[in-house]
């Protein structure tokens, strides 16, 4: 087994480019995401994505605000209860992003059909509606019939819808903790990150903390993302900030709003950026953008419960810092 | 008694849940209704969210999402999209839903997915842009394919209520009568559309939405009025029973920031 530990900018570095398709997850809009990982992409300067998103979160929210997204797939848009996602819905009105729209069981079954290497797969959801009738990247289609085309059940002779798979270049993961393989544990709901791992090319995890792989020996039937289908491992506490991680903090309200109002300027961005995106490098500096009083609280919440069948398993900073130099 | 029409739309749509039954709420206004029902009047009304989050009951306050740590402090299960929305939704083994609309038509069509300002997609004939870009289906359009019955949640007002959406981003009855046969969808379609005035509900066969019942603090003219399509009214409109103390009791209780009382 092969020792994965990268850090964020190396990860990003080496798994990223202009142009890819590049796929993250997540739970949901305002539970878990990539968001740091997504960060670092606007740091290393990447442009003209094509984005798979099951939602939109605060990292496509904030990507789109950048004019970073060509196109975004997604079955949910907005923030729920923090409202509409300003960055985004600012890039899909003034014409820079195209939105296609799915919905939030449409793009895990892509996923899956991908991860099966199915050549499509049944489409029976979104028929009947504009997400069947109406494609964004070929709008004089209408109605469309290409976006989710009908084929004939051999077995029943009626007419069936058909989306096509997905299999993103990269698929930027959160989880809760992971061992230095790849072996991962998510707490909170999975979302469609186990069809995300196993559809994408290239996977990396962005995890909130390294634990030693005795972890996994004990509970095998929670790694529901094995070593085998992960390239890269980034060690980053925080990372879904200022979204939740169930089990290790909460979500930071005041500034999932105060994040959001930013997005809705090109002003707002770029100070949102000069003050969360480029003041940072290391993850000591990183936490203290936040303010480590703030990390502290956010730490203290209804959820923390969960983690402490673990604890005994979470490798300290200093090991982790070994555990790099020694790859 | 003093309640605002936010509350008489929580507690008309938690109404619409019978004990026992299988059921998916959204965050939000959806949520409290299905939490309400719950305490209220189905202690066996199984609930849980399209993120796979079984069993729980909100801590500290109403979620922000229907995956926060508020809605996961003790969840029974956690599962997934697929599980959730795939095999329990769209399905058709879930009994009862609630969604939302931010557009909704005389077949109960909902769109959530932008209002547009002159030329809509089906005008046109292609897609143009909204003029404003809303959130999309989410999972709605899932329970509105499978579930086997569900109530739409919306305030009253003549620009919502459309004789024609500008876009179907989860399917009511379509074009009405029995359209939906011709997609093969497990679910019955939307029972009732719950809003800030009274209860519509759908002609068993045409398909269109009528006024079934008003809020004692309305009136038939006034939900006409805040009607886009030529509304017809029951021979047997009544006057939906007003809150009584006790379910007022509940529902403030579990709307804890007092969300529906602001005017």
């Amino acid at each position: 087994m092969r020792n994965k530990l990268i850090s964020m900018q190396e990860a990003v570095a080496k798994y990223t480019w202009d142009g890819m398709q590049y796929a993250h997850g997540g739970a949901l809009p305002v539970g878990t995401d990539s968001i740091a990982f997504g960060r670092e992409m606007l740091k290393q300067g990447r442009k003209n994505l094509d984005l798979i998103s099951n939602c939109n979160t605060q990292q496509s929210n904030l990507l789109a605000a950048a004019g970073a997204i060509r196109k975004i797939e997604v079955g949910f848009a907005g923030l729920e209860v923090y409202g509409f996602a300003n960055g985004l819905k600012r890039a899909v009105e003034t014409g820079k992003t195209i939105l296609e729209d799915y919905s939030n069981g449409s793009i895990p079954l892509r996923l899956l059909g991908g991860a099966l290497n199915w050549p499509f797969v049944p489409a029976t959801i979104n028929v009947g509606s504009d997400e069947e009738w109406c494609c964004a990247e070929r709008p004089d289609e209408y109605p469309c019939t290409t976006k989710i085309p009908k084929i004939t059940d051999p077995f029943t002779g009626k007419q069936v819808g058909v989306f096509t798979v997905l299999k993103p270049d990269l698929a930027a993961i959160h989880v809760t903790m992971a061992d230095i393989y790849g072996n991962a544990i998510m707490l909170g709901t999975e979302w469609s990150r186990y069809e995300l791992s196993r559809a994408a090319k290239k996977v990396v995890l962005q995890a909130d903390f390294i634990v030693d792989t005795d972890c996994m020996r004990q509970y095998p039937n929670l790694v529901r993302i094995p070593d085998v289908v992960v390239d890269a491992v980034v060690y980053w506490p925080m990372g879904a900030w200022p979204a939740c991680s169930t089990g290790v903090y909460d979500s930071d309200e005041k500034e999932m709003f105060a994040m959001n109002a930013a997005l809705k300027t090109d002003e707002g961005y770029e100070e949102y950026r000069k003050k969360y995106v480029d003041s940072y490098t290391t993850v000591e500096e990183y936490l203290d953008v936040i303010g480590r009083d703030k990390v502290a609280q956010l730490c203290t919440n209804p959820t923390t419960h969960l983690m402490d069948p673990y604890r005994k398993w979470i490798k300290s900073d200093a090991e982790i810092k070994q555990l790099m130099e020694g790859r | 008694m003093d309640y605002t029409r936010q509350e008489m739309m929580a507690i008309a749509t938690g109404r619409e849940f019978a004990d026992g039954e299988l059921a998916i709420f959204g965050v939000g206004l959806s949520m409290l209704a299905g939490f309400w029902a719950q305490k209220n009047h189905a202690p066996n009304l199984i609930a849980f969210t399209e993120g796979g989050v079984f069993g729980s009951t909100p801590v500290g306050g109403l979620p922000w999402g229907i995956e926060d740590n508020r809605i996961s402090a003790n969840a029974t299960s956690f599962t997934n999209a697929i599980d959730a929305l795939g095999c329990l939704v769209a399905s058709g083994r879930v009994d009862n839903a609630v969604i939302g609309a931010a557009q909704i038509d005389k077949f109960g069509n909902v769109n959530t997915t932008g209002i547009w300002v002159g030329d809509v997609p089906w005008s046109a004939g292609k897609y143009v842009l909204p003029k404003v870009r809303l959130n999309g289906s989410g999972g709605a359009n899932e329970i509105a394919v499978g579930a086997k019955k569900y109530v739409i949640m919306a305030n009253h007002e003549k620009k919502r209520f459309a004789e024609k959406v500008d876009y179907i981003s989860s399917p009511g009855y379509l074009n009405g009568g029995n359209e939906r046969e011709k997609y093969n969808f497990p679910g019955g379609g939307p029972s009732s559309i719950v809003t800030t005035m009274g209860i519509l509900r759908p002609d068993p066969v045409t398909k269109e939405f009528y006024l079934d019942a008003y809020f004692a603090f309305s009136s038939i003219e006034e939900i006409k009025e805040n009607t886009g399509w030529d509304l017809k009214v029951s021979p047997n409109v009544k006057v939906v029973p007003e809150p009584t103390e006790l379910e007022l009791a509940n529902l403030r209780e579990i709307d804890v920031t007092g969300s529906l009382r602001k005017k």
